[in-house]
């Protein structure tokens, strides 16, 4: 009988990834899941022995299910597969009964190595696998929000390790927007706060845009707490947080971007925007040249402090066509 | 790059970075110098045979060694560029203003981006201070934000008595009503008035009248608490908010402003002058329901006092 295997991800790009990634000759039969809730129902069903799961998810996150699959004693070997790279987060799977970890973007070999390893499967065993069958065509969005989630990990991970904290990740906002409706996705952000705001530039074969950092002002003095900037004497410690925290995460953000797009980037010095104030003052659109602009809204959080801040990626609108062709491999 | 690179291009390579008018520095993980170029030698005054194998912090004590060895550690684990600039530390090397004549700069204002370098295994074992003098820039922002901020301030002021305008007073005081709806503690309101203040102008003339003004403005400084909010809102009328302030303490403190301007002695022409003036007061209850509705409250007050003979406080129920 063939075993019953459920990828979960909210992501179309890592579903398929996952799928194609699956041994060749194991005799299974594949489902999928969009999000926590719909894993949980499918494997109840039994169409999951095997769970390919994904933490960062809406309606219900990976923790969940695990939590859900331990309390229910439900029948399914878990495989976690993520893009929060954080050692934490690594243990805190293992705790709640993931059998291992995989970082994405995944690596096939690695997959059938594991999947050998705890004798879920046997190479060789079955020959009439085809290539399975995927629900939907894969959107430049999906794409770009997959891509987005595996940089977003590596940043968290660098700024947690330099911090020594959990930072909680969420899901990534991928959108094209009107260049008018800018506003909207910055009080979004910040509605009633005051906030001070970091931009880096970048730029690259024909890719070009700004990275924002937006710290809420409640947060510096915790932030700096945490950097163990205390005791440094500086006249400017609030600028000296910015903008060591606009390094970390604008720099691996980027990193992480251009290693999948296969583009390197050039980065301008840190400029700050303004300080204590309301954020549409803060960030304009000077340009009026641009009709659209793609964004990418990533918002952290770090658990046990009051710290939130949010990184902003702003792409020109002829980056776009750029964008598509390099992220061609993950697209129909 | 060339991967084939000749020596005659070595030369070039050299060449370009020893005159590049950009600073260039190369360190090891523990601060040894290793690459000190043109710029650095010329603008420091030390030659770079002078500082290959030195520490760059036993050189130029006023690096802070604690804040260069997060700089370095960051750079490091992200394996990725970390930056500096002239608005978190102004210089990391205390060098001349390029134009030492006619640029008031008294230092070179440096942004620094610190480049991880890799040896053949990828492993960080030096790296590169890309150092860049933006004197110009950081003055000629350093003189903008200064002119705003001396914009703000002559919008926000009635130049006469240095006080708060009608205007910013204004806001301020819808802010802080604002502030009291989300708070526990009372707000509240002092409006008065100097009376007959017409009579003064009349007889004495503008120039006298504006010294009343003016000591008047010095009295409620005096006699208020730092957070209070203080404003001329009229010719003769002045406001102010009392933060943490019920009713009761309010009329007290009005009361003693009272007593104050009462007992200010103006001179005019030899002869001894003084003025009183009419109060009204005014806490935020749940009635009031907008900043608008709290001045009039406290404005009726102040129509009391001034019925009920003048150089009193008033209040009217509310």
């Amino acid at each position: 009988m063939s075993t019953p295997v459920l990828i979960c991800d909210d992501s179309s790009v890592a579903r398929k990834q996952i799928a194609l990634s699956l041994p060749k000759d194991w005799d299974i039969d594949i489902h999928f899941a969009k999000n926590g809730q719909e894993g949980v129902e499918s494997i109840r069903q039994h169409k999951g022995d095997v769970v390919f799961l994904d933490l960062n998810m809406p309606v219900m996150s990976g923790y969940e299910v695990l939590e859900t699959i331990k309390r229910e004693d439900l029948p399914a070997i878990v495989i976690v597969i993520s893009g929060d790279v954080q050692s934490k987060a690594y243990k805190k799977v293992r705790e709640l009964g993931a059998i291992d970890f995989i970082e994405k973007p995944i690596n096939k070999e690695k997959l059938t190595v594991i999947l050998e390893q705890y004798g879920i499967y046997k190479p060789g065993g079955y020959s009439s696998h085809s290539t399975p069958v995927i629900e939907d065509r894969v959107e430049l969005r999906d794409a770009l929000q997959e891509v987005s989630n595996i940089a977003m990990g590596h940043a968290g991970d660098l700024l947690g390790r330099l911090l020594d904290v959990f930072i909680l990740l969420p899901v990534p906002n991928v959108n094209t927007l009107e260049s008018s409706e800018l506003h909207m996705t910055l009080s979004h952000i910040a509605e009633y706060e005051k906030v001070s705001a970091v931009s880096q530039g970048f730029i690259g074969s024909g890719i070009n845009g700004e990275a924002i950092i937006i710290f809420h002002d409640a947060s510096f003095s915790d932030m700096a707490k945490l950097l163990q900037y205390e005791d440094l004497e500086s006249q400017h410690l609030e600028i000296e947080v910015m903008n060591d925290i606009s390094n970390i995460l604008i720099g691996a953000f980027l990193n992480g971007l251009a290693e999948q797009l296969s583009i390197p980037f050039s980065q301008s010095q840190p400029i700050v925007l303004g300080q204590h104030a309301k954020i549409e003052d803060i960030i304009r659109n000077q340009q009026e040249s641009w009709q659209k602009m793609l964004t990418i809204e990533v918002n952290y959080r770090i658990q046990d402090h009051d710290i939130k801040c949010d990184l902003l990626l702003l792409f020109t609108e002829d980056s776009i066509p750029v964008i598509q062709t390099q992220l061609g491999y993950l697209l129909d | 790059m060339a991967t084939n690179i000749d020596l005659k291009d070595i030369h070039w390579l050299i060449d370009m970075v020893h005159n590049i008018d950009v600073g260039l520095v190369i360190i090891e993980k523990d601060y040894t110098v290793k690459v000190w170029n043109g710029f650095m030698e010329n603008h420091s005054g030390i030659l770079s045979a002078n500082m290959i194998d030195k520490k760059i912090t036993d050189v130029f004590t006023s690096i802070p060694q604690t804040w260069l060895q997060q700089k370095i550690n960051s750079v490091c684990l992200l394996k990725n560029k970390a930056f500096t600039t002239w608005e978190q530390r102004p210089y990391l090397f205390k060098f001349k203003s390029y134009r030492p004549i006619t640029s008031n700069a008294e230092f070179m204002f440096q942004n620094v981006t610190f480049l991880p370098l890799a040896d053949f295994q990828g492993q960080i074992t030096q790296i590169c201070m890309i150092v860049y003098d933006v004197t110009d820039i950081a003055l000629t922002k350093q003189a903008f934000q200064k002119a705003n901020s001396q914009l703000k301030h002559l919008s926000h002021t009635d130049s006469l008595t240095q006080l708060n305008n009608q205007g910013h007073w204004r806001n301020l005081c819808e802010n802080e009503f604002i502030n009291s709806k989300n708070s526990a503690s009372p707000t509240s309101m002092i409006i008065f008035d100097i009376d007959h203040f017409k009579k003064v102008n009349d007889t004495y003339g503008h120039p006298f009248g504006d010294e009343v003004l003016k000591g008047i403005a010095e009295a409620i400084r005096q006699k208020s608490k730092k957070q209070d909010i203080i404003g001329r809102v009229g010719g003769e009328e002045f406001t102010l908010l009392l933060l943490d302030t019920n009713l009761k303490q309010a009329k007290l403190v009005a009361e003693r402003l009272r007593e104050a301007i009462e007992e200010i002695e103006f001179e005019f022409q030899g002869k001894q002058v003084k003025v009183t003036a009419s109060f009204g007061v005014a806490q935020i209850t749940e009635s009031i329901t907008n900043f608008e509705s709290w001045i009039e409250v406290a404005d009726l007050g102040l129509y009391i006092a001034k019925n009920n003979g003048r150089n009193q406080v008033g209040v009217s129920k509310h």
